[in-house]
């Protein structure tokens, strides 16, 4: 039985079609994969079923009736929640208040429920505690714990995963194969194919707005879905990278200690990638974020070239040197999401630029990149807030890059972006291994870590728990980041 | 213990609050009466009755700074329709009807036309303030019936029936913001967009916060005429702004999300307990700005400090948990 069916979906932004004539549908005890490339429409279609976005054309029917007004409350009072991709936290307000507002009950009325939810899914997250106060991860666990509360008849997961562990993912996956069992309908956006293929009945694939495949999950091969998605990608896939040619050092790092981490030693030569994987919370964005100066430094040398570090430091002083961070959280640290394009480009760099500045040169200093990096955009002056995940990112590497960093620190350069923008991203990471630029790529994606690292370090709990050659298993990876976790948590129990 | 008080602001600011007075009281004996107590709470009504009105509008995210116009157009309404014969029950129901219509004005202009409710309500200052003078001729109102001034006269325990209104009044909104509805006003300001995703009815809480605000200030006309017995043309000019700094003392972010009734009447208590004392001290009348701002200053900047010092602990207490709760969990 069909639950919720889009018609004909039609959506145009300023002119510009996102959604041309969609048809989708979410049936009964189904799981229903969506998967698209860069800008493909998912997550715009998806807040069109849920009422967020108002289609240009077409009709949202929920329970064979038809979705009158563009409003949420319309998609809910017909039992359907969306997950956004985006987490919206209130800042104020405590986990629990967070999952629970909106509900017909007071929020403590649902403090068992939400306790023993949180456990299925095999977080211990302290209910009392502040929306501001949470990590990524928490955050996606507050939004899949509201969705799992209003206990829908039509879900909609868009991206829940992309700050997960494998385990919590796992759970994740246990508890929408039970929802399915109780015939609820599912929606489930994800980049990655080995999820989607695990616990999906249906595959819908979207290019450019349009529905390019459809039907039974198991009918179709990777292959196939991937080359539906993108055509020309499948052939490219997983070419190792080359050893480094560079010699000396472009990063040294002697007993850094900071805030969450301490005593890492690393180093880093010109045209090296290092991996530096481990899980969400073992002290690898704290560490990144501290040797460009946005953390205290307490104890250790940094050395750039074999120069240390000055005292003063700071981002900027550190895009000088030749340092550069690409923030974990384009959203909130990485980008000016209402300024345009061109604009983020040159934001790293601004106090180089003339005291007036020229808009002609930053357009062409932008398209430089648009096409090099293959952004997709109506233009340099299009707010960057409006593209989609990928192209997002695009603009925020092409903003590191636009400084001519000698050591590029990428945190997690392929969060909620699709298999094609990663695989165009894994390329302009290898090229610029090659010219010599040292990297240090962290991830929590050990796919990802093996796929380009020439040597991978692994933290756990704010310290160096071993170091791999290239090639290592991601097994392996996985052993060493969870294994020392427990071993960190006596560390961490006596400070 | 000392860090529960910290954390606190409204609990912190009394104790200044407090603090001050009694060195007040020690400096001008005398000072710590009741009858000067009483007027502090008389003075501090009219402010305080703005204050409520503009909390749920701030908790939203949004801003209104027409108060005092508002305070102005119906208290210039209730005495118009006083002096043209009209009962005092029926005037003071078209003096808080005038004001709710201002109101639920500047919510259609911020939610329904989209105006940033800074610049919509800057339009509407001029604009009610206008009416106003346009309704009087420009002339004061005078010679307002006994029994309005009545109203402000006390009574049992010191206090005025306006000032028992104002306490029901103030006891009223604490009772509605924390009820499952109430709770929805401050996330609407939290995150509008989580407010939005999780269904809530965002644009009519909006719009209701503002008309409740007008509400308010033509409640704090009614007492201003009640008080002092006549109405001026430029009733109320400048107290949007006095009640914004009071909401800011107590704790009140403007950022939205975050405030409290309690704040909101420590803040104005505090602020009009700093002119009343002025006064005691003999304090020449133009030093009462320069104080008053210098205090303000002094107190937001202590508790921004205090604050930065509190977030820094949280951040590395949650670094610890982060690293002996979240693996561990795994």
């Amino acid at each position: 039985m069909i639950l919720a069916e889009l018609q004909g979906i039609t959506k145009s932004y300023a002119g510009v079609p996102v959604l041309r004539g969609v048809d989708f549908a979410v049936r009964t005890g189904e799981i229903h994969a969506l998967l698209g490339g860069n800008g493909a429409g998912k997550s715009t279609l998806m807040k069109i079923l849920s009422g967020l976005v108002a289609p240009t054309a077409g009709q949202v029917l929920i329970g064979g009736r038809r979705l009158l007004s563009s409003q949420p409350q319309a998609a809910h009072a017909s039992g359907l929640y969306l997950v956004p991709q985006e987490t919206h936290l209130f800042a104020h307000r405590t986990v629990l208040e967070n999952v629970a507002m909106g509900m017909p009950l007071p929020p403590r009325a649902y403090a068992a429920r939400v306790a023993e939810l949180a456990r299925g899914l095999g977080v211990d997250l302290p209910l009392g505690a502040r929306g501001a106060t949470l990590e990524v991860a928490d955050r996606q666990i507050v939004e899949i714990l509201r969705g799992l509360l209003r206990e829908a008849r039509v879900l909609v997961f868009d991206e829940p995963t992309s700050a997960l562990t494998p385990h919590e993912a796992g759970a994740l996956f246990d508890r929408m194969r039970a929802l399915r069992e109780a015939g609820v309908g599912q929606v489930f956006i994800s980049h990655k194919l080995h999820e989607l293929r695990a616990v999906s009945d249906r595959i819908t694939v979207l290019r450019d707005g349009m529905v390019v495949l459809s039907g039974p999950m198991a009918r179709f091969s990777d292959e196939s879905i991937l080359a539906a998605m993108s055509p020309g990608l499948a052939a490219g896939a997983a070419t190792r990278s080359v050893p480094p040619g560079g010699t000396g050092e472009a990063l040294r790092l002697d007993g850094v200690s900071g805030e969450g981490f301490s005593d890492v030693s690393l180093a880093l030569a010109p045209g090296e990638v290092l991996g530096l994987a481990g899980v969400v919370g073992a002290g690898r964005t704290e560490l990144a974020e501290t040797l460009v100066g946005l953390r205290p430094l307490a104890a250790g040398t940094v050395r750039l070239a074999g120069a240390p570090r000055p005292a003063a430091w700071s981002p900027r002083r550190a895009a000088e040197a030749g340092l550069v961070l690409l923030a974990e959280d384009r959203q909130r640290h990485g980008l000016f999401l209402e300024a345009a394009n061109a604009v983020n480009l040159s934001s790293l760099m601004v106090h180089r630029l003339p005291l007036l500045l020229r808009p002609r040169r930053e357009a062409s200093r932008f398209e430089e990149y648009r096409r090099s990096l293959g952004i997709r955009c109506t233009g340099p002056w299009q707010a960057v807030g409006r593209l989609s995940g990928g192209n997002q990112q695009k603009v925020l590497l092409a903003k590191c890059l636009a400084v001519g960093p000698r050591v590029l620190i990428l945190d997690e350069p392929t969060r909620g972006v699709d298999a094609a923008a990663r695989q165009d991203i894994y390329g302009l990471i290898e090229r610029l291994a090659a010219s010599g630029t040292a990297v240090l790529l962290i991830s929590s994606d050990f796919d990802e870590i093996v796929r380009l690292s020439h040597r991978i370090a692994v933290m756990a709990g704010g310290r160096l728990a071993g170091e791999l050659p290239a090639g290592a298993s991601p097994e392996s990876i996985a052993a060493l980041a969870f294994g020392a976790a427990t071993a960190g948590r006596g560390v961490a129990a006596h400070v | 213990m000392f860090e529960r008080l910290l954390r606190n602001r409204v609990l912190s600011l009394l104790l200044v609050a407090g603090g001050a007075l009694a060195v007040l009281g020690l400096l001008a004996p005398g000072f710590l009466t009741a009858a000067t107590l009483g007027s502090v709470w008389s003075s501090a009504l009219v402010l305080l009755l703005l204050s409520l009105g503009l909390l749920p509008v701030l908790l939203t995210r949004n801003i209104d700074v027409s108060g005092g116009s508002m305070l102005g157009l119906s208290a210039a309404v209730l005495g118009l329709s006083l002096n043209a014969g009209l009962g005092l029950a029926p005037s003071i129901a078209l003096g808080l009807l005038t004001g709710l219509g201002c109101g639920l004005l500047n919510g259609l202009l911020v939610v329904g036309l989209g105006v940033p409710s800074i610049v919509a309500t800057l339009g509407t200052l001029g604009l009610y303030r206008g009416l106003m003078l346009i309704a009087t001729g420009g002339r004061w109102i005078e010679n307002l019936p006994q029994d309005l001034k009545a109203l402000a006269a006390r009574g049992a325990l010191g206090i005025s029936p306006l000032g028992l209104a104002t306490i029901a009044l103030a006891a009223g909104l604490a009772l509605a913001l924390a009820t499952r509805r109430g709770q929805w006003v401050a996330a609407v300001g939290d995150n509008r967009e989580a407010a939005r995703h999780l269904g809530l009815p965002v644009r009519r809480i909006e719009a209701l916060a503002f008309g409740w605000s007008g509400l308010c200030a033509a409640a704090a006309g009614l007492v201003y005429a009640a008080q002092i017995g006549f109405i001026p043309n430029q009733a109320g000019t400048g107290t949007e702004l006095r009640a914004i700094a009071a909401l800011v003392l107590g704790g009140v972010s403007l950022l939205g999300g975050s405030g409290t009734v309690a704040g909101a009447v420590v803040g104005v208590v505090f602020l009009t307990a700093v002119d009343t004392a002025l006064v005691f001290l003999r304090v020449p009348a133009y030093w009462n700005d320069l104080i008053a701002g210098a205090v303000l200053l002094g107190v937001l900047l202590l508790d921004g400090r205090v604050r930065l010092a509190l977030a820094a602990r949280d951040r590395a207490a949650r670094l610890r948990h982060g690293h002996a709760g979240r693996d561990g969990a795994r």
